[in-house]
């Protein structure tokens, strides 16, 4: 399959994935109880109050017509406009989205650079202490829920030594970059927005740390088995060659597949760290719209992690391409 | 290869010893297992209170072993406006309640043992549910391949695009749309046919226990609806590779229908994977019910995740409220991981990292 | 009227006696009501509480004031009791040492208020809840985000500390007849761009809520019932005449909780989006940086009408977690958290350098019973689940003493509150006795309760369903709902869609009793459980009389 074959194939596919999303939420917009107008209009509003806020937010049209509506904005890059604030979802989106990422980077920064040499000792030296123990953080790390984790850190770390701060984003990354060439000094910069998303990162981290350290951990167990790796060394190839370049290297390729799959995952628990650590992010946003029932809001955050999660893929297919060759031949 | 209804073999059998023999971890892992199912079973013999009678007069005590002395300060109203007054507490542990109460003085322990009912049935009826959607769905696009595995797989997609947690809120407003109670009742049978209230009188413990059992129906759904990709993917994977064996093959030359086929051939080859997975997916599916808990997704009142948030607003002051849930959701959820482990070393189905939170 | 001289901020400052508002509101029109006399007409005999015998209601005079006839509606609401009544929820802000202030009872924080006591009290930080839904002052009606707007625009009138009206923009207001009211708009006041205030920015901003065609479908048209628009009544003596549809008794009132004045050159320049992410105000403080759902900042506006405000820099922002605002303020990263809850009070309390403050607020907590479905429809039964909750215990166990026991839906110290109704005893016999009489033994309830939306609102419901439950004939639990659901239910204008017995809480900033018992309680509220004949004949006579002793 030629590449760019390939690419407008997946791109076809991410279209589809965005329009399933939408059509998604109007469904559910569609049969959740609750409507928009009620987190608008005060309790007490009179009827007329109601029938006039529906008219401005175009909510006494059929379902249809505003689903059709929509996707025509939409097809023009106009995701709507909030419910709550009137400003457009997109702003609003786009504005949560870098504190999202960055969470999501530093957690995932976090698992891979603990979790891949954990995996890799405790295969290594299967059955010593540093398995055992390897094993047991990891163990804990998949069955412990996240919020209560975070929690726990917060109480520690933050409350009792008071080593970071409780909660919230100092600075953005964005802010600490300017910072190098802006008034304010960049090392107090640079610290704030550490030590901010220290706790909120190792919170949503441990739990993929947790899952790649065991994946790596079987994935080479198995790998260490096979028949390639005892004709490698049966070559004289040095251990940690055969190790690092060719076990880790197929240990990895379903690592990467797993976590591709596990965006929504990782969303998901961002979702709840944010909601432990007031992280002014995306998941913050979300659980906000769908309490006050701000479908544009909630419809543009789904948008954005749905082409998120096509785009993560492609790249884990190329990865993947690249990881075990093997794949290509098949 | 083994062909016909579903059988575990000599072999399959001496894997699970072997294992089990040499594995401390999956001993472990049945104790604790084992135990948090009898606590669930036997809840209304045990459960040394009532989960959910009120002491409002000896909320917030710590359990055995700790003393909580603290300052307190309540508020009085004079003449429309309101002074504070802060006065040192001391409040001591009582053999009553071992694990300490919360804040509306019901026992922690109870209601740790009575929470053991809500998170297993969520957690198995919920896996129940989404095995049989996913795996219908997975054996149906791996065997039909195609376009109706297109079609299927990009649902699968739409699907994993979701964040799992905001895809099961939106349920639950969906559902409670339908059913305004999100949950069932269920009669308790130790406590009707009146054995509950024999035994305990019996051992001392003469405290009537509830009589109904609440089966959170709603959740189970949501939970079910969330996680059958997994499944599906799985099923899928087998049905593909299944259907190429010549016995397969064999099997519709001689015109077997297409559903005696897929149950009788393809489903029994895929159980091992199915039966590792769900042991996984329970832990996962615990672990979001307490997250829904903990958002107020869920309904429930008498589960581990809805003491936990109940009792993190009180973690600054009395911290064992939302401690003790929380252990107990680690030790089960350990519990059934050390068992999904020792059933996938014994069993090899090949599936790594397949579910998640 | 108020002293010209007394700077609004000092007055805002003072935490004045509750008899020096009284005296204030009184001439100034709104009647916080007294608490120690009561104009309803009593009959002599009469001594206090016989709240079993409401099938044959004692005779009284008729009342002759509007005062008389809103205690009047209040003493009937209790004797038949529609309600569960509950408590008065109070207002706990956890503060720190850095500055001086005193809340308000409408939780309204005004930063105007603030004056630093340390040196690092001249910037400071408000935790709240959650954020604002927009900057448009007249595009929303909930508390985090009257806290946001209110530091950058002002209305007409304004309330002090105790709930008191006193004048901002406006020097002067009057009645001029039944349907007109007349305000005098203050001179030398220029909006944050630098404009002037002008009559006819007051007229437009009146008529923004309550014209459509002038401006948007402001959820504050309601707060202005009866108001049907203004216009400018002579531009040399800054007067603007409100024109309403019939006498409303507490106009002065509505206009001193809402109509923020907004500039009218730049609101018809600039297109909702814009206007709902900066502001343009005549307030103490003006916008310097505004993060959507995340912070708010403001400075001090050197150009003030009156006294700069004490404080150079006002920054607001929120934590839904009530443990995550203390946190921040422990820390000292905030200098005032909104919502303290009890089980943080004291950590707040022992922490060097923040103290707690607390004031009874304008939220009233109760159960709604259906009049309309069994077994509620029975006034034996209402009165009989009052008596089974131990109210008294529910106030010290679970809000451990931050709130105070209501019988009456209307607040202490609100016009129309009648000083002679206590909250209903707590007394599971007589229970049980009413629960017979009522015919409806054995009657198995449930109480559906918003999850999160008022402090320990879970928790209050499952104490009171379980003290109902320990009644021998009736069988009682709780069940938690998405508040969206429950409101989606109660909001519909039929009373069929409301579940049977409901947990709400109802806040009332107009400090009068019919805000609250018209909307919940007349057969034609928006929100109603209840239909009274008796009842809405009380109302309709209220609504007949000025409020204004005069």
């Amino acid at each position: 399959m030629g590449y760019g074959r390939f690419l407008l194939k997946r791109g076809v596919q991410g279209v589809g994935v965005v329009w399933g999303v939408v059509t998604v939420v109007f469904v559910l917009r569609f049969i959740t109880p609750g409507s928009p107008i009620d987190t608008v209009a005060p309790l007490d509003a009179s009827q007329e109050t109601r029938q006039r806020i529906a008219e401005e937010l175009g909510l006494d049209q059929p379902l249809y017509v505003q689903y059709l509506d929509y996707l025509a904005e939409l097809l023009q890059g106009n995701m709507g406009y909030s419910y709550i604030s009137s400003i457009p979802a997109s702003v609003q989106v786009f504005q949560k989205l870098p504190a999202t990422l960055e969470l999501a980077v530093a957690a995932s920064l976090v698992a891979v650079a603990l979790s891949i040499p954990l995996g890799v000792i405790s295969a290594t030296r299967r059955h010593e202490p540093a398995d055992y123990a390897a094993t047991s953080f990891s163990l804990l790390g998949i069955s412990t829920p996240n919020f209560w984790l975070g929690i726990m850190l917060v109480l520690v770390f933050a409350v009792e030594l008071n080593v970071f701060p409780t909660s919230g984003r100092a600075y953005g990354f964005g802010q600490t970059l300017a910072a190098i060439t802006g008034p304010e000094p960049f090392f107090t910069v640079a610290t704030a927005w550490l030590a901010s998303l220290f706790l909120p990162a190792i919170t949503l981290g441990t739990y993929f740390t947790a899952l790649i350290t065991r994946l790596v951990r079987s994935g080479m167990l198995d790998e260490l088995s096979q028949g390639y790796v005892r004709a490698t060394r049966a070559k004289g190839l040095p251990e940690t060659l055969v190790r690092y370049k060719h076990v880790l290297r197929n240990t990895l390729v379903p690592v990467v597949t797993v976590l591709g799959l596990q965006l929504g995952t990782l969303i998901g628990g961002a979702v709840i760290t944010e909601a432990v650590f007031a992280w002014p992010g995306l998941g913050t946003e979300i659980i906000r719209a769908i309490n006050a029932r701000d479908w544009p809001i909630l419809q543009g955050s789904l948008i954005v992690i749905g082409c998120g999660f096509v785009l993560l893929n492609i790249a884990v297919d190329a990865l993947y391409a690249y990881l075990d060759p093997r794949v290509v031949a098949e | 290869m083994k062909i016909g209804p579903i059988s575990i073999s000599p072999r399959t059998i001496r894997n699970l010893r072997k294992e089990f023999r040499s594995s401390g971890l999956a001993r472990i892992g049945v104790v604790l297992v084992v135990l948090v199912l009898l606590a669930a079973v036997f809840a209304p013999l045990i459960a040394p209170h009532n989960p959910r009678t009120q002491t409002l007069d000896q909320a917030q005590l710590p359990p055995l072993g700790f003393t909580d002395t603290e300052q307190q300060t309540r508020s009085e109203m004079v003449n429309g406006s309101i002074e504070t007054v802060t006065e040192n507490v001391t409040v001591n542990a009582t053999t009553t309640y071992p694990l300490g109460t919360n804040s509306l003085g019901q026992d922690m322990l109870s209601r740790a043992i009575y929470g053991a009912r809500t998170s297993l049935l969520v957690g198995f009826f919920g896996t129940v549910l989404a095995a049989l959607l996913g795996v219908t769905v997975g054996l149906t696009a791996g065997y039909y391949r195609g376009r109706v595995d297109d079609l299927l797989m990009r649902t699968a997609d739409v699907s994993l695009a979701f964040p799992s947690l905001v895809l099961a809120i939106a349920l639950i407003g969906l559902f409670s749309r339908f059913q305004a109670d999100v949950a069932y009742r269920i009669t308790d049978p130790l406590v009707s046919t009146g054995f509950a209230g024999w035994f305990r009188e019996l051992v001392g413990l003469p405290t009537p226990m509830p009589e109904t059992v609440v089966l959170p129906t709603v959740v189970i759904l949501v939970v079910g609806f969330v996680n059958w990709v997994w499944f599906a993917r799985i099923a899928r994977g087998e049905a593909l590779s299944i259907r190429e064996e010549e016995y397969v093959k064999a099997a519709r030359a001689l015109g077997g229908s297409d559903a005696r086929i897929v149950f009788r051939h393809v489903l029994p080859n895929a159980i091992t994977p199915i039966l590792v997975l769900a042991t996984i997916q329970v832990a996962a599916i615990i672990l979001l019910e307490s997250a829904l808990s903990f958002l107020g997704f869920s309904g429930t009142t008498l589960s581990w995740g809805f003491d936990i948030a109940q009792g993190r607003d009180y973690l600054s002051s009395s911290w064992w409220i939302a401690t003790v849930p929380g252990l107990a959701i680690v030790l089960s959820v350990i519990g059934i991981n050390l068992v999904g482990d020792w059933l996938r070393d014994a069993l090899d189905p090949g599936i790594e990292g397949e579910g998640g939170l | 009227m108020a002293d010209q001289n007394t700077s609004r901020r000092r007055f805002l400052t003072a935490t004045g006696s509750a008899a020096a508002a009284v005296a204030l509101a009184g001439c100034a029109g709104g009647d916080g009501g007294d608490g120690t006399e009561t104009d309803e007409p009593m009959d002599t005999t009469e001594g206090g509480m016989e709240t079993t015998e409401t099938a044959e209601p004692t005779e009284r005079p008729e009342p002759t004031t509007r005062e008389g006839y809103l205690q009047r509606a209040n003493r009937l609401i209790h004797d038949e009791a529609p309600w569960v009544f509950l408590h008065r929820q109070f207002s706990v802000y956890g503060q720190s040492d850095d500055i001086e202030w005193q809340p308000r009872t409408d939780e309204r924080v005004a930063a105007y208020a603030i004056e630093p006591a340390t040196d690092s009290g001249d910037d400071v930080v408000m935790t709240q809840s959650q954020m604002d839904s927009g900057l448009d002052p007249q595009d929303h009606r909930e508390t985090p985000t009257d806290n946001i707007v209110l530091q950058a625009y002002e209305g007409l009138l304004e309330r002090d500390a105790e709930g008191a009206i006193v004048e901002t923009l406006a020097t002067d207001y009057q009645r001029l007849d039944e349907t007109t009211v007349q305000f005098t708009v203050r001179d030398n006041v220029s909006f944050h761009s630098g404009d002037s205030l002008t009559p006819e920015d007051v007229a437009f901003s009146i008529n923004r809520i309550v014209q459509e065609d002038v401006g948007i479908a402001s959820p504050q048209v309601d707060q202005l019932l009866g108001v049907e628009g203004a216009e400018v009544a002579s531009t040399d003596d800054r007067t603007v005449n409100v024109n309403l549809s019939g006498l409303n008794p507490i106009v002065f009132a509505s206009f001193a909780t809402y109509c923020d004045v907004m500039n009218k050159s730049w609101v018809e320049s600039n297109d909702g989006a814009y206007i709902n992410q900066n502001m343009e105000g005549t307030g103490p403080f003006q916008l310097s940086n505004y993060e959507q759902g995340v912070s708010v900042e403001f400075q001090r506006f050197n150009d003030y009408w009156d006294d700069e405000a004490a404080i150079s820099t006002f920054t607001i922002n929120a934590a839904g977690e009530a443990s995550t605002r203390v946190n921040r303020l422990v820390a000292g990263e905030s200098d005032i958290a909104v919502n303290v809850p009890p089980q943080e009070v004291s950590r707040v309390e022992n922490n060097d350098g923040t103290s707690i403050t607390a004031v009874p607020s304008t939220r009233v907590i109760f159960n709604a019973m259906r009049y309309d479905v069994e077994p509620f429809d029975s006034p034996l039964f209402r009165q009989a689940i009052n008596y089974a909750v131990d109210l008294e215990s529910i106030i010290e166990n679970v809000l451990q003493t931050f709130g105070s026991a209501t019988g009456q839906p209307t607040l202490e110290g609100f016009f129309g509150y009648n000083p002679d109704l206590d909250p209903y005893p707590y007394d599971p016999d007589m229970a049980e006795q009413l629960v017979e009489e009522s015919g409806y033994a054995g009657a198995e309830v449930e109480l559906v309760t918003p999850i999160g939306r008022y402090l320990r609102d879970v928790e209050i419901a499952q104490a009171v369903a379980a003290q109902v439950d320990e009644l021998s004939n009736v069988s009682a639990s709780a069940r938690q709902v998405e508040f969206s659901t429950l409101v989606s239910q109660v909001t519909t204008g039929n009373i069929e869609d409301k579940p049977p017995w409901y947990l709400l809480g109802w806040g009332n900033a107009t400090f009068d009793a019919i805000q609250t018992i018209q909307p919940l309680l007349a057969s034609d509220g928006s929100l109603t459980s209840y239909s009274n004949d008796e009842l809405d004949r009380l109302l309709d006579e209220a609504q007949q009389l000025p409020s204004e002793t005069n």
